[in-house]
């Protein structure tokens, strides 16, 4: 049997995904055993139409990235969402918390008029398009990106948690990060992450996207009984859970 | 063997010796102003007046991660059992119950060949709690001082003297390396019995106003109870209740294959009843769907279910650790079952 055909695709993002790839380093090696990479612009030259597997990273800002996006879907049975950008849309999204206009003069001053930085409201990956596995994080983790490749390479589900970081950060005997008045959005994250960030003493940014169905009720409440508001909450929840249009 | 007792250099020696057996050494440590059971380095790194530690020392009897057996896909499998020797220095008497009761549930029915060969292998030295947590209430348990389940038992007198009780084999192999202890006098083990009775008096910050064998009436008739609902409103189903838990022992089973496609392994990892998917089956049928449903099971499993499967002991062992990790402040299982109390007819 050959081996799958596999591309990878960046649309707006810091391409450090990828790089998590890149950073595989002697595992690319098995990586490249089971399939075969036919394009891949950070680490090759090559570039093929033909691939069973598309992986994307990236969010989706423009029409013509929407577009490129259909394409890309046409051509592959499976498509990876790879990282925050690509999942949930990412830090990118907090743009649609802001007058467009203003946001790209903010950004890129005397130029803001310029065509290619036409840019519309920010997409995750499954706004434009369906999308079959998701590998979350910002960035990703180089185990489970490993641990979705194979199970997708073998037809199986990928085994990506759906409960909160909390189970990840308890594991871990950190100290909640709410024991010292601090928001984290640990509690509502979907975890997989291992709990790295409350492990080196920083809240959950929340990167990782929401769990399916989070009590943000409760967060809310949750709020008073640590003399915090839920203004500073919606202002953590803004960096990676920003909405098509404000979420403010 | 007579009870012992060591001065505190003693029983540092005592500890020293334990650690030149090669055997890890799990221990009270401080860690982030808290107490969390770790591999020992050296005596002044034990921290005997610890009041709870963060998790309890299941982790070390059922790991989060445990592998269970290697295999090619669609081929044979070989069990694997990663189990050492390892001494378990200065368990708490409430989570020594804990342990008890899960050396039981993992015994009876399909007995479990990698937890009993963990188990076997650990040379238990319990300790009588000298400080208590800010929300323990192992006196309402009764679970603040035990008669056995250990291989050693340590009591601190008021003097700093400890006491030293060798109750098994295992125990008295062990103790035998601490070379030239006393046994303990009359007067010490008066002493000794004045540290339990105050323990069963003292460890007690949530008082319940039933004796806990009540507990499986009391539920019987409270399945429908309005407080389900009313503290399930604010939980994030984050688990943290169960992970900090010493009595909750579920798992999941999960395979992870190697990148050769070929072979792979199987390994079980701590589940959580109140998690969203804990009761997800095949066909993605969930059967405890709704929040209040998962934190129903938990308090039940604890004043019920178990103590009918195994007879005895209830669930909760009064750590008080739930109280501690929820960070919606619902999870004190004395709160609630004291509010059924009052609501339940008893006959």
């Amino acid at each position: 049997m050959s081996k799958p055909r596999v591309a990878i695709f960046d649309f707006a993002c810091c391409e450090g995904c990828q790089l998590q790839i890149v950073n595989l380093e002697e595992e690319i090696l098995d990586l490249i055993q089971v399939v075969d990479v036919v394009e891949w612009r950070e680490a090759m030259s090559e570039q093929s139409h033909d691939y069973d597997i598309a992986i994307v990273e990236g969010s989706i800002t423009r029409h013509e990235d929407e577009l490129r996006l259909e394409v890309i879907r046409s051509r592959c049975k499976i498509l990876i969402a790879l990282g925050a950008c690509a999942t949930i849309g990412g830090v990118n999204k907090m743009k649609n918390n802001f007058d467009l206009n203003d946001v790209k003069e903010c950004v890129y001053g005397k130029d803001a008029k310029m065509p290619h930085l036409n840019t519309d409201m920010t997409k995750a990956v499954d706004e434009v398009v369906p999308v079959d596995a998701y590998i979350h994080g910002c960035p990703i983790d180089r185990k489970e990106f490993g641990t979705v490749i194979r199970a997708l390479l073998l037809g199986k589900r990928p085994p990506i948690p759906d409960y909160p970081v909390c189970v990840e950060c308890k594991a871990k005997e950190n100290i909640c990060r709410y024991e010292y008045n601090e928001i984290c959005l640990g509690p509502i994250i979907r975890a997989g992450c291992g709990a790295r960030c409350p492990s080196s003493n920083f809240r959950c940014f929340g990167c990782r996207g929401y769990v399916d169905h989070p009590n943000v009720e409760a967060a809310k409440e949750v709020m008073d009984k640590y003399g915090l508001t839920v203004e500073d909450l919606k202002q953590k929840m803004i960096l990676f859970g920003s909405k098509q249009g404000h979420t403010l | 063997m007579s009870v012992l007792k060591f001065t505190p250099k003693q029983f540092d020696d005592f500890v020293l010796a334990m650690l030149k057996t090669g055997r890890p050494v799990m221990a009270p440590q401080a860690k982030n102003g808290r107490f969390a059971f770790e591999p020992l380095a050296s005596p002044a790194d034990l921290r005997l007046d610890y009041d709870v530690t963060i998790l309890p020392p299941k982790k070390y009897v059922l790991p989060q991660v445990e592998k269970l057996l290697e295999f090619e896909v669609r081929g044979p499998c070989r069990s694997v059992q990663e189990a050492q020797p390892m001494i378990l220095l200065g368990v708490h008497p409430y989570d020594l119950v804990a342990i008890l009761q899960m050396d039981e549930l993992f015994r009876q029915g399909q007995y479990d060949k990698h937890y009993m060969d963990r188990r076997c292998q650990i040379t238990l030295i319990a300790l009588d709690v000298v400080t208590p947590s800010a929300n323990v209430f192992a006196s309402s348990m009764g679970t603040a001082a035990v008669s056995s389940g250990y291989d050693i038992l340590l009591t601190i007198l008021k003097d700093g003297s400890i006491l030293a009780d060798a109750a098994t084999a295992k125990g008295q192999e062990l103790i035998r390396l601490a070379g030239s202890a006393a046994p303990a006098s009359e007067a010490d083990l008066k002493a000794r019995k004045a540290v339990w009775e105050h323990n069963n008096a003292v460890l007690n910050k949530h008082i319940l106003l039933c004796k806990p064998s009540l507990l499986p009436k009391i539920l019987e008739q409270s399945y429908n109870h309005p407080v389900w609902e009313e503290k399930a409103r604010l939980c994030y189903s984050c688990g943290s209740c169960n992970q900090v838990c010493p009595t909750c022992y579920c798992f999941d089973v999960q395979d992870r294959v190697n990148w050769d496609l070929k072979t792979g392994y199987r390994f079980r990892c701590w589940d959580g009843c109140l998690l969203e998917n804990f009761a997800t089956v095949a066909g993605n049928h969930n059967f405890r769907k709704d929040r209040a449903a998962r934190y129903r099971h938990r308090l039940y499993r604890k004043g019920k279910y178990v103590p009918e499967k195994i007879g005895g002991q209830i669930a909760c062992v009064g750590c008080g650790r739930c109280i501690s990790a929820c960070t919606a402040k619902i999870a004190n299982p004395v709160e609630v079952y004291n509010r059924l109390l009052q609501d339940t007819k008893l006959g």
